[in-house]
């Protein structure tokens, strides 16, 4: 599904991912952990293609287009999706509305049918009761005065609305409590198919206890230092990230 | 039932037709020679049979506007305008002459219009809607008027309400606006020669809502309308506006004058889509529109404007409320969005005289291209405006780096027991919006035109439906190629 | 003088014939620098050319400058003989009286120096410290900087903006403080220039004084400083006119305290600005209050030159009796990455006035600002008035600006809570009506001045109930009478 190689990029002049190559397959859950600041969040903007995150090397194949050339948008509809560690605020913009016309751009780049507004609402309000937020959110400007767990909430709502292929969940258990944390995780679960893919960046083993990864990564300093399966996870949480960046040092 | 049917039917075809001829293709017309003299202002009372006494008023005017000089305190630029250039008078001869063929217009303005969606509008619209249709200088036809007669509602024409309700036009016309308020309104009140009136009797409450579509169709004249609503005691009326013009390279104006006169416990909303031709991506031609628009509400009554601004090449223009009357209250709600070479200069003005008046300004200003927008404001508290209260938010938009976007509020208060809250922001489409519509797929046109209605929303929430979603597309359509 | 000349042109007269009266004077001196020529007869011409400023000019708009034709008609009637007195070719220290001087000027942990109508007087004053000269004792070096810097700071406005009073300062000045920090250097004790009106004391009874100060503040690459103005009157109570004008150019990562209090007598006019330039990584912060005297027109022009300055600046204002107090801010965006934060508050009570205009201007290039304003007033009296009018006007996209202008009472929370403490309500309005400003005084930097300035102030508060607010205001109330 996804395949990274060797990969350099910077934030404003700034190197921050060295050399760094990841292949995920299909199906496959991808956990990514590191201590602060060690580039987690700029790996899943460049993969989205954010302004400002430029690729100096390396390439990016997804679904076996080349991802580099393709704009922010076509990525999302080509089934990219990033759940946001800061999701944004857009006064005035219901919810709603953003999510039709994300959802009729999606469906019309697969060659299908966009929704009904009624078949739409409808739908809406179901997956918005999946993550226990209440439909009235729907009706509200996108995030506008939302708490920072609804916020969350809301973005696994959006992607199990746009139904993606990839989806990057940036700490997205951050800053939860442990029913909203079970509610993100059963929306992954409930998701998880053969022909989806994820890449959980988390601190917390804790969420590895609800969504189970298949394979664990560390970052730290723009590299991946170790890979491993969950039980790699344990680990660090035993040990901290000290002992990986002494040993790789 | 029937003639409401076909006075809509009526109106319908006269707009598409006019979209479809009115552009390039002349409509035969009586259209006075440029210039402006006594003797114009004689010829235009005469065409219209008035009498004396409105010649009369007229000539004070014309004498009143001779001594005055166009205001230059606005935040906008143009060219001196020469007013002897100008014809004053041009009526169409008549409305079956038009000829049919849409060929002769410009393609690319059926296809912004079909864009807006305008016929279709006027189609939803006109179920509902009694609508008079002011044609450059003449009121051409004005629909359900049966209808409302049996409500005892007035609706016709201004000139028609100079012969037949002279007693209602000597007592309010200029009342609200005087004859010598300002040298547009001058040259309105010397040079107008048509409008709409209405009469909203006591107690009543309008069983519609109230339409004008303004069109200026022949090159070189100006449009100068007038506008009249009186609503009587606990009366209540909703009035809806919109224009359009054809595209040409020179440079139109358009000065109307507004007046609204909310007796006690009345209620007169008021809302305006405007969409004058804007000029071209580089500036040419468009329309100059420098209006008076202005209420007086008396005790308990209240005054809201709503305006979508999105057309003329300037705009001047700042619908105002004066609260008379104790408990009055008056409402601005406000979108003005320009692009490529616009300017815009507009705001409002409450006048709290009063005592527990009170107002509301929401007022949206959208800077695009190299476009200039300006939001000017006067809150003022008398001494007598006892717990009089004011809350107005000013947010600017700015789309690129080559426009401005500026603030002017005046606020002046004399009364220790008035509370008066001013807010304003400018800032810009941020990157992380733009990021989350983008990453969910949405293109760079698109989520700008999102966030750019979502930021207005405020307002359109104050249109009457149809007009809301129309303001929606027009600011769409208005957009375009804003976004590199 | 014959009756047909307007006051305005009177006060025209009466200023360039002093002028002309100090030039002759400085001329048989023989040894003034040839800038302070070109200063004074470009300020003479500027002026002369300059008209009057009336009601249509947009920066007097609120501010009649009735009070200074007044200060002609009555007490200037000999003006062109009394100036060649004023000329200073002695400080006139001896001539005044030192412990009226020593009642008015704070005592600080800070060098002191007294200016007396403009002089110096030396014996209430401290030696001049390092860095410290009078224009008319600059060696070469301190010349070359005068001459580099006086006057090209305040001639910087754009031509339509500049001050009359401005040019009138560079006419009339014969003399200055120059204040020059050289790189690096942090002086260690706050400078105090206190300038004093004598209001006749010194002059033969019944003739006005006519002030004017300048203080030229350089500050080079990474120094810093803290200066505090202090403007005060010895109580004569003679009329007196003060024009006072001082330029601040901040070199890269200078860092610059400024503190200005105007706390003359009533019968003083002054005419007050600041002009200051700021360049890469500097910093302002700035404080002024204006309390006392019947007319005070103070100006700040504030000019970003460099990347990354930042700016503060805080104001109050407290007009009684008739008085009226009119702050002009701008603060000029002319490169991107600045910041700039301006936060003033009034109390106006009896039949005094107050009037703010602020002004934020981002230019084209200024990207990256962050820029934003706050007014809030309290108006006492319904026989007071306050015209406030923040300005943003703004050519760059990626900024963020705001602005924000309340009128309003003291909070009925706050109130009840102090009562329900056992305060009593009368004592609870003084509490909350200084605590309104105090917030404010508690920001400066210099603890001696908030303690002086604070009990002086509190005392006034006490003492005069023109500046107690005796109305209360919920949110709550607003928010029942809205859902009216
Ligand atoms: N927009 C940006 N501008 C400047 N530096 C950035 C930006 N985004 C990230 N960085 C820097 O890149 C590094 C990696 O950040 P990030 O990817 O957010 O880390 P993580 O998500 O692992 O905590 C940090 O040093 C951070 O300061
Ligand atoms: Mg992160």
């Amino acid at each position: 599904m996804l395949q990274i190689n060797k990969l350099n990029a910077q934030v404003e002049d700034k190197q921050i991912l060295h050399d760094l190559s990841l292949n995920i397959k299909a199906g496959e859950v991808h956990a990514i952990m590191g201590p602060n600041g060690s580039g987690k969040s700029t790996l899943g903007n460049v993969l989205t293609g954010r302004d400002g995150y430029d690729v100096l090397s390396g390439d990016i194949t997804f679904n076996g287009k080349n991802l580099l050339e393709m704009g922010i948008e076509e990525r999302a509809r080509e089934g990219m999706f990033l759940a946001f560690q800061y999701p944004v605020e857009i006064p005035g913009v219901s919810n709603m509305e953003f999510l039709k016309a994300a959802v009729d751009a999606r469906r019309k780049h697969q060659g299908l049918e966009e929704l009904s507004s009624f078949d739409f609402m409808k739908l809406a309000r179901d997956t918005s009761k999946q993550v226990s937020l209440d439909p009235s959110f729907l009706k509200r400007g996108v995030n506008e005065g939302f708490s920072g767990g609804e916020k969350k909430r809301n973005e696994i709502m959006q992607m199990m609305l746009l139904e993606p292929s990839l989806c990057i969940l940036d700490e997205t258990d951050s800053g939860l409590d442990i029913d909203a944390l079970q509610v993100v995780a059963s929306g992954v679960n409930a998701m998880r198919s053969s022909d989806r893919s994820f890449i959980v960046v988390t601190h917390y083993q804790r969420l590895l206890d609800f969504i189970v990864p298949d394979y664990v990564h560390v970052l730290a300093g723009g590299k991946i230092v170790k890979s491993g399966d969950k039980e790699l996870a344990k680990e660090l949480e035993a040990k901290g990230y000290g002992w990986l960046e002494s040993e790789v040092a | 039932m029937s003639e409401q049917v076909s006075g809509n039917a009526q109106v319908e075809d006269l707009m598409r037709k006019d979209y479809a001829a009115g552009f390039h293709s002349a409509i035969e017309s009586d259209t006075l020679p440029p210039g402006l003299d006594e003797d114009t202002v004689r010829f235009i009372s005469a065409q219209k049979e008035e009498p004396e006494w409105m010649l009369a008023w007229r000539l004070k005017a014309y004498r009143a506007w001779r001594e005055m000089a166009e205001p230059t305190w606005a935040h906008v630029h143009y060219p001196e305008i020469d007013f002897s250039s100008i014809s004053y008078y041009s009526s169409p001869k008549s409305m079956k002459d038009r000829p049919k063929s849409l060929d002769e217009v410009d393609p690319e303005l059926i296809a912004t219009y079909e864009k807006l969606g305008i016929p279709l509008h006027e189609q939803e619209a006109l179920a509902g809607v009694a609508v008079d249709a002011v044609f450059d200088s003449v009121s051409v036809v004005t629909t359900f008027r049966e209808k409302l007669y049996e409500a005892g509602v007035i609706f016709c024409p201004i000139s028609e309400a100079v012969h037949k309700h002279p007693e209602l036009v000597k007592k309010y016309l200029g009342s609200v606006v005087p004859q010598k308020d300002n040298f547009y309104a001058a040259l309105n009140s010397a040079v107008f020669s048509d409008g709409s009136f209405v009469y909203i009797p006591k107690g009543v409450r309008c069983p519609m809502e109230l339409s004008t579509y303004f069109r200026i169709n022949e090159l070189n004249t100006g449009q100068f309308e007038r506008t009249l609503i009186i609503a009587e005691e606990g009366s209540h009326v909703s009035y809806l506006e919109g224009c359009t013009a054809p595209m040409r390279d020179e440079n139109q104006l358009h000065a109307a004058v507004v007046e609204l006169v909310a007796l006690d416990d009345a209620t007169i909303k008021y809302s305006t889509v405007q969409n004058w031709y804007p000029g071209d991506k580089n500036g040419k031609g468009g329309i100059y529109n420098f209006v008076t628009k202005r209420g007086i509400a008396h005790k308990n009554a209240r005054i809201s404007w709503t305006q979508v601004e999105t057309g003329s090449a300037v705009t001047w223009k700042y619908p105002s409320c004066i609260l008379k009357g104790d408990n009055s209250v008056g409402e601005f709600y406000s979108v003005a969005l320009t692009n490529n070479f616009q300017q815009a200069d507009t705001g409002t003005k409450m006048i709290h005289l009063g005592k527990n008046t009170r107002s509301t300004i929401i007022a949206k200003g959208i800077s695009a291209g190299r476009s200039n927008s300006a939001y000017r404001g006067l809150v003022r508290m008398n001494p007598g405006a006892e717990g009089a209260r004011n809350f107005t938010q000013c947010d600017s938009l700015l789309i690129g780096d080559q426009c401005g976007a500026h603030t002017f509020p005046y606020i002046e208060n004399r009364n220790a027991s008035a509370v008066i809250e001013h807010e304003a922001t400018t800032s810009k489409v941020s990157d992380d919006q733009m990021f989350l519509c983008q990453q969910r797929g949405l293109d760079a046109e698109k989520a700008v035109s999102m966030i750019v209605n979502g930021f207005c929303r405020e307002v359109f929430k104050e249109l009457p439906m149809e007009f809301a979603v129309e303001a929606g597309k027009l600011l769409e359509v208005s957009l375009e190629g804003s976004v590199g | 003088m014959s009756t047909s000349v307007t006051p305005a042109a009177e006060f025209h007269q009466h200023a360039l014939a002093l002028a002309a009266a100090q030039s002759a004077a400085l001329a048989q001196q023989d040894n003034s620098p040839a800038w302070m020529t070109t200063l004074r007869e470009q300020g003479a011409a500027d002026f002369a050319r300059t008209a009057w400023p009336g009601r249509k000019t947009e920066q007097w708009k609120y501010t009649s400058l009735q009070a200074f034709q007044d200060f002609v008609a009555a007490d200037w009637g000999a003006a062109p003989e009394v100036g060649s007195e004023v000329v200073t070719d002695a400080p006139s220290g001896a001539d005044t009286d030192t412990d009226a001087v020593g009642n008015t000027v704070l005592s600080l942990d800070a060098t002191r120096l007294v200016f007396v109508d403009g002089v110096l007087d030396m014996l209430a004053s401290d030696a001049l410290p390092a860095g410290v000269t009078l224009f008319s004792q600059a060696d070469a070096d301190a010349d070359k900087i005068i001459a580099d810097h006086l006057g090209k700071i305040a001639g910087g406005v754009d031509a339509s903006r500049r001050n009359l009073f401005a040019m009138l300062n560079n006419a009339w000045t014969c003399d200055g403080l120059l204040l020059h920090v050289p790189r690096g250097v942090t002086l260690e004790r706050p400078l105090y220039i206190a300038h004093v009106s004598s209001a006749g004391a010194g002059q033969p009874a019944a003739l006005a004084t006519v002030a004017n100060h300048r203080v030229l503040i350089v500050m080079e690459e990474g120094s810093g400083a803290q200066v505090i103005e202090h403007f005060v009157g010895s109580g004569a109570g003679q009329p007196a006119f003060v024009n006072a004008l001082t330029e601040i150019q901040l070199g890269n990562n200078a860092q610059l305290h400024h503190t200005r209090l105007n706390m003359e007598d009533e019968a003083l006019s002054h005419v007050g600005a600041v002009h200051l330039n700021l360049h890469r990584d500097s910093r302002f912060h700035g404080f002024t209050i204006a309390e006392g005297s019947r007319l005070k027109r103070i100006d700040y022009q504030m000019n970003h030159c460099g990347r990354g300055a930042d700016l503060k600046l805080d104001g109050v204002y407290l007009a009684r009796h008739r008085q009226l107090v009119d702050y002009h801010t701008t603060i000029e965006h002319r490169v991107p990455h600045c910041t700039s934060q301006e936060v003033f508050r009034g109390i106006i009570g009896d039949r005094a006035k107050a009037v703010f205009n602020g002004r934020i201007h981002i230019h084209k290039d200024a990207q990256k600002t962050l820029a934003e304003l706050n007014n809030r007033n309290l108006l006492t009296s319904n026989a007071a008035e306050v015209d406030t009018k923040p300005e943003l006007e703004i050519y760059a996209d990626d900024v963020r600006c705001a602005h924000g202008a309340t009128i309003s009472q003291l909070d009925e929370t706050a109130l009840y809570y102090l009562q329900s403490r056992g305060i009593s309500p009368s004592q609870a309005r003084v509490m909350l009506s200084f605590g309104f400003i105090n917030e404010l005084l508690q920001g400066l930097p210099h603890e001696a001045i908030r303690t002086a300035l604070g009990t002086h102030l509190a005392a006034l508060f006490a003492a005069d109930r023109a500046l107690v607010s005796d109305v209360g205001y919920s949110d709550q109330q607003a928010i029942d009478s809205e859902s009216v």
